[in-house]
């Protein structure tokens, strides 16, 4: 009995947030590019949620998937690797063209070493992140975004995939879906 | 007017962070103007162009190999392949001293990579000139991209081919990270610290000055890019990579970097052997703390490698 009003009450809690999270909603999604600090350029998509729900459009929830293969990696003996974040960002003057953003990414990351002889190294990680911006909404359904960021777990010789380095900047092009 | 005096505090604090030099104890460290590696008094003890400038025959057919140690290290970071060459008396080891590595901390503050290079370079024309026959190279952490550089622009081709090249822990990736940042925090740090062992006091730079550190970056960096693209040896010239897969200064990336972007004349990949050690420069053990059988029985196998590539 009591498993089922769980779950009932589980049901009604999910199915309120949805609602209200699908409740004037924004949903942005487009390209990325990531530079990292003396290392590769990495390219992917990403996209961008926030509802009146979500502190007014204060919040945002966001994904990103960025690889070297769509970059240095291009054509190149630099390292595939991959990296997938999401994340919230808080957003200062949300109704504004101009905003500024900060928030917290975590994530994973991986990278391909190729041959089986570098197999005892490691090339994946979980990823902790902090990331800190600008973005600018025009008046057409197009958003850019300008960002630092700096990730709190890195290789060091010891542990962590050596080309997981500690700062990066983003460049991102959104098209408002809705 | 607030904001303003801040302002200026914080300058005054950057200012005074900005000038700070180390504390150098001229009469121990290698960063004072008492303490000099002795290379530099008895070139003849260490470099193979001094010792034997008007080889026989005998010598001029006797393998030799350059040396090139690390960063803020010295010659002393081979010692023990020249010692073990001296005793097995089949090879010669010409140990370079690195440019700016010499007199003072002041000099390696000034120096540029290039002029770390310089010394190497020299010493390969010099035996090329003198008609030794069988040169080869070999590098320890910074030695070896400035060794990798020396490929790339085609300073090799200039004079006898080296038959051989062994990167011993190359660095291309550092495994402080940190380094990616030291020219926005070099100028507010200054220099930075190395904690050494009694054994390796007086052989290695206890200081750091942010500017080396930057030159340092400033070479991997070109290297990696370097290596991105293809990189060949010149022809008839092997090269041998040995990478420790535990290391808290090159990351043991590095070599899988050298192993995507090097390659022979003939387009085949170049030899890496990832060995299990947790020391940088796995090769020198004289003055470290700590040291095991694992590391005893390591260095000698693979000198007795080298030897044995040398010689063959």
């Amino acid at each position: 009995m009591k498993k089922m009003i769980f779950l009932f009450a589980f049901f009604v809690f999910t199915a309120y947030v949805s609602a209200q999270f699908t409740k004037n909603y924004k949903l942005s999604a487009g390209i990325v590019s990531q530079k990292t600090q003396k290392l590769y350029w990495e390219n992917g998509v990403g996209a961008d949620y926030t509802s009146d729900f979500l502190l007014q459009k204060r919040i945002h929830l966001k994904a990103a998937f960025v690889t070297s293969r769509l970059g240095s990696a291009m054509g190149s003996n630099a390292i595939k690797q991959e990296t997938f974040v999401v994340g919230a960002d808080w957003r200062f003057r949300p109704t504004r063209p101009f905003q500024i953003f900060t928030g917290l990414n975590t994530g994973f990351f991986k990278a391909n070493y190729e041959d089986p002889m570098f197999d005892m190294l490691p090339n994946s990680s979980v990823l902790a992140q902090f990331e800190g911006g600008v973005a600018y909404h025009f008046n057409w359904p197009v958003s850019l975004f300008a960002s630092f960021g700096y990730n709190f777990l890195s290789g060091n010789g010891k542990q962590g995939p050596g080309t997981l380095f500690p700062v990066f900047y983003q460049l991102k092009a959104y098209y408002t879906i809705k | 007017m607030k904001i303003r005096k801040y302002f200026l505090f914080l300058l005054a604090v950057l200012f005074s962070t900005c000038a700070k030099t180390p504390e150098i104890d001229n009469a121990a460290m290698l960063d004072g103007d008492q303490i000099f590696d002795l290379s530099l008094t008895h070139p003849e003890d260490y470099l193979i162009s001094a010792k034997y400038p008007n080889p026989n025959e005998i010598q001029k057919n006797t393998p030799v190999i350059i040396a090139a140690h690390g960063y803020s290290a010295s010659t002393f970071e081979w010692d023990e392949l020249r010692e073990f060459a001296d005793r097995q008396g089949t090879f010669f080891v010409s140990q370079v001293l690195l440019g700016g590595h010499w007199k003072t901390y002041a000099d390696f503050k000034k120096a540029a990579w290039q002029d770390w290079q310089l010394p190497i370079v020299n010493e390969y024309n010099k035996l090329s000139e003198l008609g030794y026959k069988k040169i080869y190279v070999i590098g320890s952490s910074t030695g070896c991209p400035l060794i990798i550089n020396m490929v790339k622009s085609g300073i090799f081709h200039q004079g006898v081919k080296p038959k051989g090249i062994f990167l011993i822990d190359p660095i291309v990736i550092s495994s402080n990270k940190t380094l990616t940042l030291v020219s926005a925090l070099g100028p507010v740090l200054g220099f930075t610290t190395t904690e050494l062992s009694d054994g390796e006091k007086g052989h290695w730079y206890v200081y750091r000055p942010y500017q080396s550190l930057s030159q340092l970056m400033q070479l991997i960096d070109l290297t990696r890019k370097d290596l991105e693209k293809d990189i060949t040896l010149p022809e008839g010239t092997f090269m041998k990579t040995y990478k420790s897969t535990v290391d808290d200064s090159a990351d043991p990336v590095s070599a899988v970097l050298i192993y995507k972007g090097m390659a022979t004349s003939g387009g085949a990949k170049t030899e890496v052997e990832m060995v299990s050690s947790k020391l940088h420069v796995f090769t020198r053990l004289k003055g470290r703390d700590g040291v095991t059988q694992a590391d005893r029985d390591l260095q000698s196998r693979v000198f007795a490698e080298i030897e044995g590539r040398v010689t063959k």
